[in-house]
């Protein structure tokens, strides 16, 4: 078992009233699955991803990840344990514009403290792999939506992660980009990398092998 | 990561230029406010600290009542406190006595003459003080009395580099104490540049007690500064106290002694009923904070212009964090960039203190150096250090507190905090701004009010200059030639100099005295026969020296303020005792000045003697300064071959009284500029930045039918409201501080609403200018294109 969600509420007050994002959601996930959660807008896909990933906190409930209790370790823990296990990839890619497509997947390395050329090294590894070499001296501004998603998707997968949480890792890309985004997360399922997906586009969710539809933060 | 940081940070610059500039100018420049202040600071510290018993080197004192209640500090002393402190005082283990000539004297061996400035100071001199002595026994050099102690300089200058004088003899004539011998030359020392007194030349205080009447070898005879070094461990306050009535005890006048740091004189030389009140010591103190004040708006700027654009930094904190950042790491980062962007304008802040430093020189009236070595780069580095810490801490500390999940979707709002942090840094800055402004104007219309008073005698065109070798016994014979000579109006002498009569007595008697008017001190001076027409003092009643004997044992001229507080209704032909006995009031003269305008006029006699001139005074026609000149250096040449022709205009000797108010004045006013300027280069990009972050706010108004002038006001009056706030903050703290500095000068300019109206416009004007500028080009701007961007 890779993860797994019991009873997990999350709510915020607004004007004295409990507005639930996430009511009682339980949830296991097994190594090598792919998994695609689907919902209107506001139905708590991305808050469920973003407690997953770790960087959102729950009310209440429980959360293991690889055994570990998530809900019970302090925050210096959990963002080693995000920091070693799992990679984000978002809609709007988030790359950091005054880097080039080098420095950009080198970021991560950095804060997890790799040498030098064990760096050198795996951003090659990456850059080859994407088929990216050619680019890897252009900074964002400078390449297509897709091939920044591409670049996206390196930088989650270079710290070689366990896990990968996509939050519409399609929405800014027209049709042919997002089938080649998607068709990579095929594939990197397959070498054996766990995928969590939100998507709201029927199609992609059919490459994930199982479906979460989110309504009102409940599952159903 | 460290390499990761400055890579991206100087992509950064490379594409916020406008921000990276206005950071670098104002930072720099405020560094280089700070060098130069630090410089300057440092040089003054260090004065007269070189003594090496600096700790225990103590100048004696005496407070003496001058007017019911009223204690003046004198530092000068009879020459019996010499020998009752080195005889009767266990704690003074060695103490000094020092004469200083008021003028230059003259030297002369063979053929070569100079004049120099001398002392004449007791035999432990130089093992009290710690002038560094080059050749010739410390301890013996100042015994004899035929003996003379010269500075390296001038025995350089007589004898040439690397010639020992030890053993030549030097002719050595000096006209006030009627000096006139051949002394031999018994060591050389040198006096550092850092000490507050410099003199070229020593003869021993014995010499001095050899030319005195021994009348005047008294308690009440106070012509010397006396020196002491205390044993340690003495408790300085219990030692007061102890030597407190250490003169009165011995005098028939009330006075009491008090013993000061020697090395306090400088910076703390200023006394106020007995007590020490500071000095120099509050310009450091000002111009400290003056810089300080610079470089934290320089700070602040910073802060502003970071915090302001945070948004654009924020997907940085949170794409970082979302790999796996922590806070600290990125707080390193962002304190990292301060730190080089301070560093960076520590390089620009050197090369500018490096160019400046001549100016600034000349402007303090220092020799100050910039080195750039050892202990000075360690303190440089610390600074810079300090200044990137300080300027960076909010920013970071800011921008990296938002979670990850926030940032990335966008849902930072700026906090009522946030804003109001900005806001009152903004207020900060103009605050100190304005204060600066009504500072500058305040300091400079009291200096022009003080320039132009009428001080009751007129200072234009007056000569002043020394009497010397050759002129001395012949004064009479050179003032009646140079009268003839073409230009020159009027001559005559006076002792010492019209900007201070240094000399006072008390004790003096006239009929109708009361008990409280016993102790009243009056100033007096000796002066020639047509003092009071040379000049141009206007008299009130009776008549002047003019038609008197030039000796007058029987005659005295009394200014108004004395004749008031003496409380004589007729005082003209009264005959009153002061400074001898049976004087006859023959004249009372309208007050003048006789010191600078911090002090009130207070009594003073006016008497014709010849004993103790010290200088002429020549009195030319205006136009044709140049001819008189020349002749008088023909005539002064006949009487003095080989010695030049040193004088003096009485209107810049005036002028050197207020010459650390000019220094004050000349500083705060590039101080000032510099503080408006960075505070302006802030606002500018603050509302650049605003206009941005409103350029869909302003589109959408402007589709809606506001006009260009309507979305003008709209944005300038955002920062107006700040400059105003400023104004109110700024203006009762300036009233407060200006009035107090006012209140030193015993004639002063009345403080009017107008300089702080026109400082709180100045403000306005300037913050106007720099706001609206932006505005209106924000405000042109074709709405479509911001909106279509959206």
């Amino acid at each position: 078992m890779l993860l797994e969600l019991k009873n997990i509420f999350k709510w915020v007050n607004s004007g004295g009233q409990r507005i639930f994002l996430l009511k009682d959601i339980n949830l296991s996930v097994e190594e090598g699955e792919f998994i695609s959660v689907m919902g209107p807008s506001g139905s708590g896909k991305s808050t469920l991803l973003n407690v997953i990933g770790m960087l959102d906190q729950f009310n209440e409930g429980e959360y293991y990840f690889f055994d570990e209790s998530v809900h019970n370790l302090k925050e210096k823990h959990r963002s080693n344990l995000y920091k070693e296990y799992i990679g984000f990839v978002f809609q709007a890619y988030h790359l950091l514009d005054d880097l080039t497509v080098y420095e950009n997947l080198e970021m991560p390395l950095l804060y997890k403290k790799y040498k030098g050329a064990e760096r050198k090294a795996m951003v090659a590894d990456m850059l080859d792999r994407f088929n990216i070499v050619g680019k890897k001296d252009l900074f964002p501004a400078q390449l297509s939506g897709g091939q920044q998603q591409l670049v996206g998707v390196a930088r989650a997968l270079i710290g070689k992660p366990k896990l990968i949480l996509a939050d519409e890792p399609t929405g800014n890309l027209n049709s042919k980009q997002g089938e080649e985004i998607m068709e990579l997360f095929k594939q990197l399922n397959k070498e054996g990398v766990t995928i969590i997906q939100v998507t709201h586009s029927e199609k992609n969710a059919e490459y994930g092998s199982r479906i979460i539809n989110l309504l009102d933060g409940r599952k159903v | 990561m460290f390499k990761h940081n400055i890579v991206l940070y100087l992509r950064k610059i490379q594409k916020h230029k406008s921000t990276f500039l206005i950071n670098l100018v104002g930072l720099s420049s405020g560094l280089a406010c700070v060098l130069l202040v630090y410089l300057w600071v440092s040089d003054e510290l260090a004065m007269d600290k070189f003594h090496e018993h600096d700790e225990r080197l103590y100048q004696v004192r005496r407070n003496v009542p001058v007017a019911p209640g009223v204690l003046a500090t004198f530092s000068s002393n009879s020459s019996l406190m010499l020998t009752a402190l080195q005889e009767e005082v266990p704690e003074v283990e060695l103490a000094t006595a020092v004469y200083e000539f008021d003028n230059n004297a003259s030297l002369e061996t063979g053929d070569k003459k100079l004049s120099a400035l001398g002392i004449m100071a007791s035999e432990d001199f130089f093992n009290v003080f710690s002038y560094p002595f080059i050749s010739g026994n410390k301890n013996t050099a100042l015994f004899d009395v035929n003996s003379v102690v010269i500075s390296r300089e001038l025995a350089n200058n007589f004898f040439g580099e690397g010639v020992d004088p030890l053993g030549k003899t030097l002719t050595i004539t000096e006209g006030e104490e009627e000096i006139d011998e051949v002394f031999t030359i018994s060591g050389v020392f040198e006096v550092p540049r850092n000490s507050s007194q410099q003199f070229d030349f020593i003869l021993p205080y014995n010499t001095f007690l050899k030319y005195r009447d021994p009348d005047d070898i008294a308690w009440y005879s106070n012509s010397s500064s006396v020196y002491a070094l205390l044993t340690p461990k003495t408790d300085i306050n219990a030692f007061n106290q102890k030597m407190v009535d250490f003169v009165s005890k011995r005098n028939k006048y009330e006075e009491q002694v008090l013993f000061t740091k020697y090395s306090d004189n400088y910076l703390r030389g200023n006394y106020e009923n007995g007590k020490q009140v500071g000095g120099r010591i509050n310009y450091v103190i000002l111009f400290s904070l003056v810089a300080l004040f610079v470089l934290s708006i320089a700070c602040i700027n910073f802060m502003n212009l970071s915090t302001a654009r945070a948004t654009r930094r924020l997907k940085e904190v949170g794409v970082k964090k979302a790999v796996g950042a922590n806070r600290k790491s990125l707080i390193i980062q962002f304190l990292s960039e301060s730190l080089l962007l301070s560093y960076f304008s520590l390089g620009f802040a050197v090369v500018i203190v490096l160019l400046l430093l001549p100016w600034f020189n000349t402007v303090t009236g220092k020799e100050l150096t910039f080195a750039i070595e050892g202990s000075m780069i360690v303190t440089l580095l610390l600074i810079a250090l300090l200044t990137g810490l300080f300027s960076g801490s909010y920013p970071a500390l800011y921008l990296t507190k938002f979670s990850a999940v926030k940032v990335l979707k966008g849902k930072i709002n700026s906090s009522f905090g946030e804003l109001l942090a900005r806001k009152g840094l903004v207020i900060f800055q103009f605050s100190i701004s304005i204060l600066l402004i009504v500072a500058v104007s305040v300091i400079y219309m009291q200096l022009d009010y003080v320039q132009s008073k009428n001080l009751g005698y007129n200072k234009d065109n007056v000569l002043i200059f020394e009497i010397q070798d050759g002129l001395l016994g012949k004064v009479d014979v050179f003032l009646e030639q140079a009268k003839q000579l073409p230009g020159v109006v009027n001559a005559t002498y006076m002792q010492g100099g019209m900007t201070n009569f240094s000399n006072s007595s008390r004790g003096h008697s006239w009929p109708g005295q009361t008990e409280e008017s016993k102790h009243i001190n009056f100033r007096h001076a000796h002066v020639g026969p047509e003092f009071i027409e040379t000049m141009g003092i206007e008299l009130k009643e009776g008549r002047t020296y003019i038609n008197e004997k030039p000796n007058n044992e029987s005659k005295i001229i009394l200014n108004e303020t004395a004749v008031e507080v003496m409380g004589l209704e007729n005082p003209i032909g009264t005959i009153i005792d002061m400074r001898g006995p049976n004087r006859e009031i023959i004249g009372v003269v309208k007050d003048f000045n006789i010191q600078s305008l911090y002090n009130e006029i207070t009594p003073m006699a006016l008497l014709c003697r010849t004993e103790w001139i010290s200088n002429l005074v020549v009195k030319i026609k205006a136009g044709e300064e140049k001819m008189a000149i020349a002749s008088l250096e023909k005539l002064y040449g006949e009487f003095n071959p080989g010695l030049a022709f040193d004088f003096r205009f009485l209107d810049n000797q005036y002028q050197e009284l207020y010459q650390s108010e000019q220094r004050v004045s000349t500083l705060s006013k590039y101080f000032a500029a510099m503080a408006i300027l960075i505070s302006c280069l802030g606002l500018f990009g603050l509302a650049a930045f605003s206009a941005e972050r409103r350029r869909k706010e302003i589109s959408i108004r402007k589709v809606l039918g506001q006009t260009v002038s309507q979305v003008t006001v709209m944005l300038s009056s955002e920062f107006m409201k700040l400059v105003l706030i400023s104004i109110a903050i700024a203006l009762p703290i300036s009233y407060l501080l200006a009035s107090n500095w006012l209140s030193q000068f015993a004639y002063r300019i009345s403080l009017h609403a107008g300089y702080f109206v026109g400082a709180g416009i100045a403000a306005i004007l300037v913050a106007l200018l720099t706001v609206g500028s932006q505005a209106v080009k924000a405000a042109n701007k074709n709405p479509v294109h911001a909106l279509k961007d959206e």
